[in-house]
């Protein structure tokens, strides 16, 4: 059994001639929040796809919790402990934020195939969906559908349904993109409520939240790690700076 | 306003019932069925395009091939009809599934391709495989057989056939419409992606929802033959799979109505106005442009969104 929640070992990809991904090695500890920062295709988003199994790295292996699961499906990965949020609104407009939530308890505790129970009859499941509602102050808007919602609820939709998969790894994309300065810090009050069992790796712009809400950050570039350390020794590498203004 | 629940099972059930009184003559009350049994076609075909956003143009492989099956069985090789049509129906179903793992490498445009294709393939098989289908001349069932004992050689009798299976139908796609299978389905069609990463297995939601589209044409197939008596290379062809599909748009697809009302709407401008119109296609496509400009998700939805009080939703 490894100690790290998530590995990612020394993994590349490439597409045609652009190398995504070069050598990547990312250890993060149970429970730790890491932060991935970069300029936009530095080769974050790119990186989760391969750790969720969008696609499959050219080298390289990915392991959660000691277990190797870098071939494998992404519903297995997903059964395994990991979920993960889009950073473009990833939900399923014309249905009510509580069969939303739904869905997602569908995908990791199975019952999908039920052709003839409805839906609105597990009683159970949907009380779990509520609460998962209520956990991001989404509990009275359950019965809505996502359709009537404003930009902001429906980035604590996507947060809901993530959670309510009670994962041990998440993987959150930018989960403060275009959010007015309320709202975020609203979700940021809800990123940090989520318990330490729950292993976080975050892509976010937002420096004030993420570099407070870090433990650990990684800067990439390029479809690699240029450096990885605390937030001071972060901010602090004239690397960081280079990246950022390109001086 | 919505029909939901117990409402709209009394307003359908009365409706079927009401229809054999209401017509004025058997001739009326055969149009009837067969359009009852094509709303059973169209509704199988909904699982796939409305629930799944999957647009098939091959979907009367599911009404030619079984209606092959069971007229062939039963005149060819004097199969009783009660193990022509549970034969029938199984001989659908498999081929769906067969036609749904090749299908399903695609999606959207090349979806509608291959499944166009795998209906070329069977009604040229028809068509030129003289020995087994009869080519051109198709298969002809002299008297409609009794069926368990029962009788149902006269036109009204077959209507309550029909009738009953059509109610059988909605009252199963109904309830898959509201299982968790069914909101999956629907998941698959809107946010794919979404439904992988939250553990779903999306091409097998499908393939399910393929074969139940499957399946359930293959009972209107059956129906199809026991209601014509007759079936030919033209109950597998690209304008029948092709009028299938008219019938779900125009009546309005993901809706319970919307394949029946299509249905019924179609087989009255095709049989009822055609012997009064000599251009009955071109009203066919004139009807079809006119409702999708005006309501382009279809008859029901759109006249449910005209009464529905201006306040809320209606654009």
């Amino acid at each position: 059994m490894s100690h790290f929640a998530l590995e990612v070992d020394d993994i590349s990809k490439r597409f045609g001639g652009l190398a995504a991904t070069r050598n990547v090695t990312l250890r993060v500890k149970p429970g730790e929040r890491r932060l991935l920062i970069g300029p936009n295709g530095a080769g974050k988003t790119t990186l989760f796809n391969q750790i969720a199994g969008d696609f499959l790295p050219d080298s390289g292996a990915i392991r959660l919790f000691g277990q190797e699961m870098t071939r494998l499906p992404t519903k297995k990965r997903v059964r395994m402990g990991l979920s993960r949020t889009y950073q473009i609104l990833t939900l399923f407009p014309n249905d009510t934020l509580r069969h939303n939530v739904a869905l997602a308890l569908l995908g990791t505790e199975g019952g999908g195939w039920s052709c003839w129970s409805s839906l609105a009859a597990k009683r159970d499941m949907m009380a779990r969906a509520d609460d998962a509602l209520a956990a991001v102050g989404l509990g009275d808007a359950a019965g809505r559908e996502v359709a009537q919602t404003s930009y902001g609820e429906r980035r604590r939709l996507e947060l809901a349904m993530a959670l309510a998969q009670k994962p041990k790894v998440l993987l959150l994309d930018e989960p403060l993109a275009g959010l007015s300065a309320d709202e975020r810090e609203t979700v940021r009050a809800l990123l940090e409520h989520i318990p330490r069992d729950v292993t976080i790796v975050m892509i976010e712009h937002d420096m004030d939240v993420a570099l407070a809400f870090a433990d650990q950050i990684t800067l990439l570039n390029f479809g690699q790690v240029v450096l990885e350390g605390t937030r001071a020794e972060v901010i602090a590498d004239p690397r960081t700076r280079e990246v950022y203004l390109g001086h | 306003m919505t029909l939901r629940g117990s409402r709209f099972w009394a307003l359908m059930s009365l409706f079927l019932i009401a229809l054999p009184f209401a017509l004025p003559s058997d001739y009326y009350l055969g149009i009837a069925t067969h359009a009852l049994v094509l709303a059973i076609l169209a509704l199988s075909l909904d699982i796939l395009i409305g629930q799944g956003g999957m647009t098939s143009l091959g979907h009367a492989v599911y009404l030619g091939l079984p209606a092959y099956a069971a007229a062939w069985t039963m005149q060819n090789a004097n199969w009783p009809p009660e193990l022509a049509i549970p034969f029938a129906i199984a001989m659908g179903t498999a081929v769906s599934a067969l036609f749904a793992v090749l299908s399903l490498r695609a999606r959207g445009l090349g979806f509608l391709m291959i499944t166009l294709a795998l209906g070329q393939v069977m009604w040229g098989a028809a068509y030129r495989w003289v020995g087994l289908t009869g080519g051109d001349n198709g298969i002809r069932i002299p008297v409609r057989p009794p069926v368990l004992g029962i009788d149902i050689s006269s036109v009204r009798s077959f209507y309550v056939v029909v009738a009953l299976a059509l109610m059988v139908a909605l009252v199963c796609i109904w309830h898959l419409e509201r299982s968790p299978f069914g909101a999956c389905l629907r998941g698959t069609k809107d946010q794919p992606k979404r439904m992988n990463m939250l553990g779903h297995d999306v091409w097998s939601i499908r393939f399910l929802a393929f074969v139940f589209a499957g399946f359930w044409g293959s009972i209107a197939g059956v129906l199809y033959v026991f209601d014509y008596l007759y079936v030919s290379p033209s109950s597998l062809s690209l304008p029948q799979s092709a009028e299938a599909l008219l019938m779900v748009v125009l009546g309005g697809a993901g809706t319970l109505t919307g394949p029946v009302v299509g249905a019924i709407i179609i087989t009255v401008i095709k049989t009822v106005v055609s012997s009064y119109v000599d251009r009955w296609y071109s009203l066919l496509g004139l009807t079809f442009i006119i409702v999708v400009s005006v309501m382009p998700r279809g008859l029901v939805p759109g006249l449910k969104a005209w009464f529905a009080p201006k306040e809320g939703g209606a654009r």
